[in-house]
């Protein structure tokens, strides 16, 4: 450990920090070992063992009280020990290794709760309905249902069967009346008594004064997250930390608060108790699935960063001179997206001297934008809230392609001013014009992610950037770079497999009890190193037998090579623009007006 | 919501149906009629939470208000709470009342009509099946039959007839002087292209003069989908209940 320590200060002179937090660099070789085992066991057990089963599993009522029996019976040690022990390997069925478990730095207040929920249902005998939760799925499962998203919906799944169980990654969301809002496998409604389990255990916790924050049973993890009049529930067998899992839970809620803002759920549900949100959320429901999809499968969710496609500095420049140069009034965001990537972002003066754009907005809106693309040939108007900018006002979205018929440039215009189709429409024209004139829609074509290969490091296969160092007078988005998953990332199994082992690394870095700086973790099929430092997070993939005195000169390659290409990799300087000499109402401004408005709305429902 | 109106448009404008992605608030499409470019709101529900139906339908030449004919309450709907959004059409707007999914409940819709039109999969017929039968309440008028493996039709065209009268009579216009309910209320299929092409074509027809004769006005011409919040969907809203 000391030994690669004093490696690092050679390579990162300036990285003095580090010199005085040597116990929290940790080197983790132990749990190399530990996820190198279970890695192994992967190999031979592509199929899910044999799975218990129970006969009278004729109702989901019992699921969750079975999800949550196993910990009455574990010790809080015992399933950190199998945790440990099963490795990162999403819903790879691992039998309980026999390794010792590395470290108890996952360990947290989880097992408290665990077993407080454990207390509290033996209170209440719900255990006798427990069958024991034991399906896990298996990567081959979970393909075979992506292949044919457009022939098979989610929606219509049968509850009770198996495959339904087998799901890596369930989420709930409720009212707290106990009403189901959303169920992202099978319908709502055939969930209801599952949720009221679920409710019921919500509000055992409520009344003892304590929130339930998670549970763990045999191989999965439910976590629950209350959010005003919203209680939000995941099951999940993904080996993914309590953290992260709240987390994706966290942006779930956010998406909901994006198409009907916090104020107005408030709002609703005081005006009635039982509620049933989906009158309002109706037809959302894959703008939901679309989200939960993409936490899955895109990094930027679990770096809170967004990814931009690499462009020359000039023509970055330049088509933030375009948007600069097409505004109208109350027009606050001009922002461009390729291939689902940022090209760039222009904003209005004193709306960002206000508050600056939060990834997680940003994320919000492009999966939105991904919903919509059955609208690829119409010029969509709607009205969405950034909850992380303002939680409670509307801004009115403008999105529309600027090449059809391939639709991959996407315009993204936000206004404050729910009456400015037109005039923002106009906007886009202009725009289009410019960019016809300066014929950049042929050289965005031509942008694209890069290779790793680009770097030229040797045994280096992937890698995640994500800088800290930027000046904060810029009011910056947090970005990260990284290139594209290639062979022997190809697959769609090996892309979820490199992202859970680097979801792993993740959890480590960023453990609240634990949290450390610096991981080398040896595993059977790749080696990975993870570094966080003042400057930057940085998480690489190298080939299985790359030595750590490898890993760090190429560590030190890769970091110059970023460095020098950053103008590219990066939007450096986000441009700002001014609607109007003085400004009538920035979206904060409005807030008053903006509530009056879906008062309106409100009542009018009623 | 849920009644068709995005696949509608998807079937006239891509000559396509499929499982549509959800509306993400109001589509504005702009379809080329001979010279002239006609331009088209498809809304998305929730417009009265958002206070933004109004805006799609200000100074509208047209607006097509679309049920679903599986479901009586998308038809009742569309008078309870669309019909005010309206308002703001243009004055002498015209109004198409749509009963859509017909293939559900008529055997001669289900023959695609468009040369180049073919059905979608049987998966989503069953699909939207499941979701009629089990979403929607029993009306009052029309009894729903349990017979057979169609879903019954909720709605007749006497009901789509009688509830043009009460349109014109809202809007405060002369029967006799307004275009007729027989020419004004069809009934269509999205999945099979029954009747579309001549929904928009009739509608665009008779715009036309009225759009000539204010062309000093520079006015342009907008043609609303409007739908009902019901449809196959209705037990996400159920009137009255809050
Ligand atoms: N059988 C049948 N299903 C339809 C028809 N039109 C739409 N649908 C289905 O009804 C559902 C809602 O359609 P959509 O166009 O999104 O409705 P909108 O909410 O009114 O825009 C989708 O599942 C469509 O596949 C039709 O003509 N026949
Ligand atoms: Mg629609």
């Amino acid at each position: 450990m000391l030994s690669l320590h004093r490696d690092w200060d050679d390579i990162m002179e300036k990285e003095d920090h580090q010199q005085g937090e040597e116990q929290e660099v940790k080197i983790c070789d132990s749990s190399s070992e530990t996820l190198a085992t279970s890695l192994s066991l992967l190999g031979n057990h592509m199929f899910p063992d044999s799975v218990q089963r129970n006969d009278s599993s004729d109702s989901q009522l019992s699921d969750l009280a079975a999800a949550v029996e196993p910990c009455l019976k574990s010790e809080p040690s015992d399933h950190v020990t199998r945790r440990e022990n099963e490795g990162p390997e999403n819903g790879v069925p691992t039998q309980p290794a026999d390794t010792e478990p590395e470290d108890a730095d996952v360990e947290n207040e989880q097992s408290d709760s665990g077993d407080f929920v454990a207390e509290m249902l033996a209170k209440a005998k719900l255990e006798e309905q427990g069958i024991g939760l034991k399906g896990r799925s298996s990567p081959l499962l979970e393909a075979g249902n992506d292949e044919s998203p457009a022939l098979m919906s989610h929606r219509d799944e049968d509850v009770t069967a198996e495959s339904w169980r087998q799901h890596r990654k369930h989420v709930f969301v409720l009212s707290e009346a106990g009403k189901p809002i959303y169920s992202r496998y099978g319908s709502e409604e055939a969930l209801s008594s599952t949720m009221g389990v679920m409710m019921a255990l919500v509000s055992f916790v409520q009344s003892g004064d304590n929130v339930i924050r998670s549970v763990y049973s045999d191989g999965h993890t439910v976590v629950f997250l209350q959010k005003g009049p919203l209680v939000l529930v995941c099951v999940s067998s993904s080996r993914q930390s309590e953290q992260q899992l709240r987390g994706e839970l966290l942006y779930v809620y956010y998406q909901i608060i994006s198409m009907l803002t916090q104020a107005s759920i408030s709002r609703i549900f005081e005006h009635k108790k039982n509620y049933d949100l989906r009158r309002l959320l109706a037809g959302s429901e894959k703008i939901l699935d679309g989200l939960l999809n993409l936490v899955d499968s895109d990094p930027s969710f679990l770096l809170a960063a967004v990814h931009c496609l690499p462009l020359t500095c000039s023509l970055r420049d330049s088509l933030s001179q375009i948007l600069q140069k097409a505004i109208t009034p109350n027009l606050v965001f001009s922002i461009l997206i390729a291939k689902n990537q940022l090209l760039t972002i222009v904003q209005e003066k004193t709306v960002i001297e206000d508050t600056r754009l939060e990834p997680a907005d940003v994320h919000l809106l492009l999966n939105l934008i991904g919903a919509s693309s059955a609208f690829q040939a119409g010029e969509i108007w709607t009205p969405i809230c950034l909850p992380l900018f303002n939680p409670d006002c509307y801004f009115y979205a403008y999105i529309s392609y600027l090449d059809p018929p391939d639709c991959t440039v996407c315009l993204l215009l936000l206004s404050t001013d729910k009456e400015a189709f037109y005039a923002v429409a106009e906007c886009k024209r202009k725009i289009e014009e410019a960019m016809v004139t300066q014929k950049s829609l042929s050289l965005i074509a031509k942008a694209q992610s890069y290779s790793v290969s680009q770097v030229g490091v040797s045994d280096l296969r992937h890698f995640m950037y994500k800088p800290f160092d930027v000046p904060d007078h810029y009011r910056q988005l947090s970005q990260f770079t990284s290139p594209e998953m290639e062979a022997p990332y190809s697959s769609e199994e090996e892309k979820m497999r490199l992202l859970d082992l680097y979801r792993y690394m993740h959890s480590r870095i960023h453990s609240t009890s634990r949290p450390l700086k610096l991981i080398y973790h040896v595993a059977e099929r790749e080696t990975l190193l993870a570094w966080v430092t003042s400057k930057f997070e940085l998480y690489t993939c190298f080939s299985p037998l790359v030595t750590k005195a490898c890993a760090i000169t190429a560590i030190t390659k890769l970091l110059r090579w970023i460095k020098k290409e950053e103008d590219r990799l990066f939007i450096r300087y986000p441009a700002k623009y001014s609607t109007t000499p003085n400004p009538s109402k920035s979206s904060r401004g409005a807030k008053s007006d903006q509530q009056d408005s879906t008062d309106n709305g409100f009542l009018s429902l009623l | 919501m849920n009644v068709g109106k995005t696949s509608l448009l998807h079937r006239y404008m891509d000559r396509t149906f499929k499982d549509t992605i959800s509306t993400v608030g109001g589509a504005f499409f702009l379809k080329q009629w001979g010279p002239y470019h006609i331009s088209i709101w498809d809304t998305a529900g929730r417009e009265q939470f958002h206070g933004l139906g109004s805006m799609y339908c200000r100074g509208a030449a047209a607006v097509i208000l679309t049920y679903d004919v599986t479901s009586w309450q998308s038809l009742a709907e569309l008078e309870e709470r669309f019909l005010s959004l309206t308002d703001t059409a243009h004055h002498d707007c015209i109004y198409a009342i749509v009963g859509n999914k017909a293939d559900l409940t008529d055997t001669n819709a289900q023959l695609a009509q468009d040369s180049d039109g073919h059905s979608g999969d049987s998966d989503s017929l069953e699909r939207t099946d499941e979701q009629v039968l089990s979403a929607c309440p029993t009306p009052p008028a029309s009894p729903v039959s349990l017979s057979g493996l169609m879903p019954h039709k909720q709605v007749t065209h006497e009901d789509a007839v009688a509830l043009y009268g009460r349109i014109l009579r809202y809007k405060g216009l002369e029967e006799t002087s307004s275009l007729p309910a027989e020419k004004m209320c069809f009934e269509t299929s999205a999945k099979t292209g029954y009747n579309v092409d001549t929904l928009f074509e009739t509608l665009f027809d008779l715009v036309l003069p009225s759009i000539l004769r204010k062309r000093n006005e520079n006015q342009g011409c907008t043609v609303n989908l409007e739908d009902s919040r019901g449809g196959g969907g209705s037990k996400r809203s159920r009137s009255g209940c809050c």
